[in-house]
């Protein structure tokens, strides 16, 4: 059976002056499921997840947000979407059970209703012990699972997350992605993820859309992906002796399934399609050269090889670090990516 | 408005929880008052005052015996009684006497017969302030003639008179009271309402409730109130405060204090609009610092706390039509030192209400509900 759709977009684009942020984007996400952004920062993460929940007005193109178009009914598309903006945007000065609650009232929940999914997501999120203190004395990941349970606390159709674990430490992240996990099974919510983690996309999403420059340039599950790579596997040839290395790479790079030979020391890394299927007749060519296999190693390419290969270029770490240091409290949003 | 409630619980919650915000609210007006009061307030006491009387009625006796009074309670003046009216007006010029008061021999009939009775006032009008001064003072002791017009004689070129007060003296220093409240009232509309908006675009937080279903009017109507909460209890504090301080006196109870209350909402909602007008899109709290620090001297200065505005040019006069200060400080000094009611500040209140429905229907219209 077809799901029907929760997120509906054709030809979005939103300028910045003479700088397409999003460009002539189409996609569509169903119902229930969990939809990443995979790109670069500055790729136009940010500006697309504001255009899809209202906070910026699209330059042309249309999107279909649970119920309706952000441009024509954004109050209806507001009741029915929950946000976790980039930076964090809780009240400092305020607890995070006062946080919780004034959020609630501004959706009109009914008091009794409000405190009891109050104290069921607070709990949830495992901060019901620090509900009373002030947000300012949380930590980054807690300050991160309060803006979560935050936006779920009207119970919305669709979860919009943009970069939840930026300048989050792995063990916080984790906890993270188990929420995320948590809140899917639960209430089968739409979720839309943006990231620039590679692992985020991978261990999380349904389907990954890779965006770079404004632009969509694959979009499909991880594992096809993965599997759109020529060469997607790699096995490594450890040899006894090195004597004849020349020759057997010269023979191995005739092979048809195989895109690329790298070698380091007595091993050569062999980028391969279908590696479990072709190992056997790359060891009896190797044999077949005159040389001795003493191990044998196989493994897939990861998401971050298919993020090279449809962009030409890697997203670092370095990169990362540099904007998790700028986000949070005191960026002005014209900085803020 | 369970949405409304909640945005200015939001509002006032935090307001309550920056406690050096809320002590610099109440302190600054009342350090306004004690220093701009004793910085013009210096050379009130002691004044020397030249009296010539050549009345023998008991009207002029009895503005003999106010002046001593004067002499002795406040101190404002130091009286030296002279027989000749020329060495009077000679002392005043070559600065022994700051003032020569001259009282002709008919006042006290004229007053009987109600002609006009007249007094001359010499001032040494090279003193502004301790002129000012002397003519409130001496006009008080003689304005317990129930007489609507006591008017001097008048000597252009070097010698200033003019008409004396017609109600209860009031000081320099009591003067400035409505003055502080407004400025009291300025002072919270800098730090509530429209800040509290840009200072949330500046830390990013206010994309939070553009998410939600919260409408510009919400959003707008409710930081609005929530400054109106916070700066009126502001304003009273501080008014009640410089009352004791300056020793005004609470003539009229209940009836004056709700003219009070509602004059200075009123004022408080006008200047709250009127700011979230001009600052609703501003993105950096700098703006908001030196846009009010202009607009305080724009519209404190010309609003006659300070001065009349009857003294200004016409240009500043026309000014002081539109600016909601003015008529502020007219409504507050009329129910404070006029014993006016409700009805004699009606055209004000008139005003400052259509102003603050203009601006707050204005800033609505303007408010930008998305980033
Ligand atoms: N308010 C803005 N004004 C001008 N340019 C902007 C604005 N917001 C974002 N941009 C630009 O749009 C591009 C995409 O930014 P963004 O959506 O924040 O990327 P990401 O979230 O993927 O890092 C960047 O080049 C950024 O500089
Ligand atoms: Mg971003």
């Amino acid at each position: 059976m077809q799901k029907p759709n929760a997120i509906e977009v054709s030809g979005l684009t939103k300028k910045f002056g003479e700088l397409a942020a999003v460009n002539d984007v189409s996609f569509t996400v169903t119902e229930g499921e969990f939809f990443g952004f995979l790109g670069p920062n500055g790729a136009g993460k940010t500006t697309l997840i504001r255009v899809l929940t209202t906070l910026i007005k699209p330059t042309s193109g249309k999107a279909v947000v649970s119920c309706c178009d952000v441009s024509e009914k954004p109050d209806s598309v507001r009741q029915r979407i929950g946000v976790v903006p980039q930076a964090m945007t809780s009240d400092m000065d305020l607890t995070g059970y006062e946080n919780m609650d004034i959020y609630g009232r501004f959706y009109s929940i009914p008091k009794k209703e409000r405190k009891e999914k109050t104290k069921y997501l607070l709990d949830l999120v495992g901060l019901t012990s620090r509900a009373g203190d002030l947000v300012a004395t949380y930590s980054g990941g807690m300050k991160r699972r309060l803006e979560i349970a935050r936006a779920l606390v009207h119970t919305p159709d669709i979860l919009f997350l943009d970069e939840p674990t930026i300048g989050l430490d792995p063990q916080s992240r984790r906890v993270v992605w188990e929420f995320l996990e948590k809140f899917r099974r639960k209430d089968s919510l739409t979720i839309m993820l943006s990231t620039h983690y590679m692992e985020e996309a991978e261990s999380l999403c349904d389907r990954v859309a890779i965006i770079d420059a404004g632009k969509i340039i694959a979009l499909d599950s991880p594992d096809n992906l993965k599997a759109q790579i020529p060469g997607n596997d790699i096995i490594s040839l450890t040899l006894s002796d090195t004597s004849r290395l020349d020759e057997i790479k010269n023979i191995l790079s005739g092979i048809q399934f195989v895109h690329k030979i790298k070698v380091d020391g007595e091993t050569l890394r062999i980028y391969v399609d279908n590696g479990a299927q072709n190992l056997t007749s790359l060891i009896d060519a190797v044999k077949g050269a005159g040389g001795t296999v003493s191990s044998v190693g196989i493994h897939q390419q990861s998401l971050e090889d298919a993020f090279i290969h449809f962009t030409g270029k890697s997203i670092r770490e370095e990169e990362a670090k540099k904007v998790s240091f700028l986000i949070g409290a005191g960026v002005p949003q014209k900085l803020g990516r | 408005m369970i949405k409304l409630l909640a945005v200015i619980e939001r509002d006032i919650k935090k307001f309550w929880r920056n406690p050096v915000v809320i002590m610099i609210s109440f302190v600054m007006p009342l350090l306004y008052l004690v220093i701009l009061g004793n910085s013009f307030q210096g050379k009130f006491k002691g004044l020397p005052v030249a009296v010539v009387n050549r009345d023998s009625g008991t009207y002029s006796n009895r503005v003999i015996e106010n002046l001593r009074a004067l002499e002795a309670g406040p101190k404002t003046i130091s009286m030296f009684q002279l027989n000749d009216e020329g060495r009077a007006v000679e002392g005043v010029r070559d600065g022994r006497y700051k003032a020569a008061l001259i009282i002709p021999p008919d006042f006290s009939k004229r007053v009987v017969l109600d002609k006009k009775p007249e007094v001359g006032l010499f001032i040494d009008n090279t003193d502004n302030i301790s002129a000012e001064t002397i003519r409130n003072a001496v006009g008080g002791t003689i304005n317990f003639i129930r007489q609507q017009y006591v008017p001097v004689r008048e000597r252009p070129g070097e010698i200033f008179t003019r008409n004396i007060d017609l109600y209860s003296m009031v000081d320099y220093y009591q003067s400035l009271v409505p003055g502080v409240v407004i400025m009291a009232i300025f002072l919270g509309t800098m730090t509530a309402g429209v800040f509290n908006l840009v200072m949330d675009k500046f830390l990013g937080i206010n994309e939070s409730y553009l998410l939600t279903p919260l409408s510009r009017g919400t959003i707008v109507t409710g930081l609005i109130i929530s400054g109106l909460t916070i700066t009126t209890v502001t304003a009273l504090t501080v008014f009640g405060v410089s009352m004791l301080i300056t020793g005004i006196p609470f003539s009229r109870g209940l009836d004056q204090g709700i003219s009070i209350l509602i004059v200075v909402i009123l004022t408080t909602l006008a200047l709250l609009s009127m700011m979230f007008l001009f600052l609703g899109r501003a993105g950096h709290p700098r703006v908001v610092g030196l846009f009010s620090g202009f607009m305080n001297v724009i519209f404190f200065f010309p609003s006659g706390a300070v001065y009349p505005v009857e003294s200004f040019p016409n240009w500043l006069k026309a000014f002081s039509k539109i600016n909601p200060e003015a008529y502020a400080v007219h409504a507050l000094k009329s129910i404070l030192f006029k014993n006016a009611g409700l009805m004699i500040v009606f055209g004000d209140i008139m005003f400052l209400l259509g102003f603050t429905t203009l601006m707050m229907v204005l800033a609505i219209v303007t408010f930008k509900r998305t980033l």
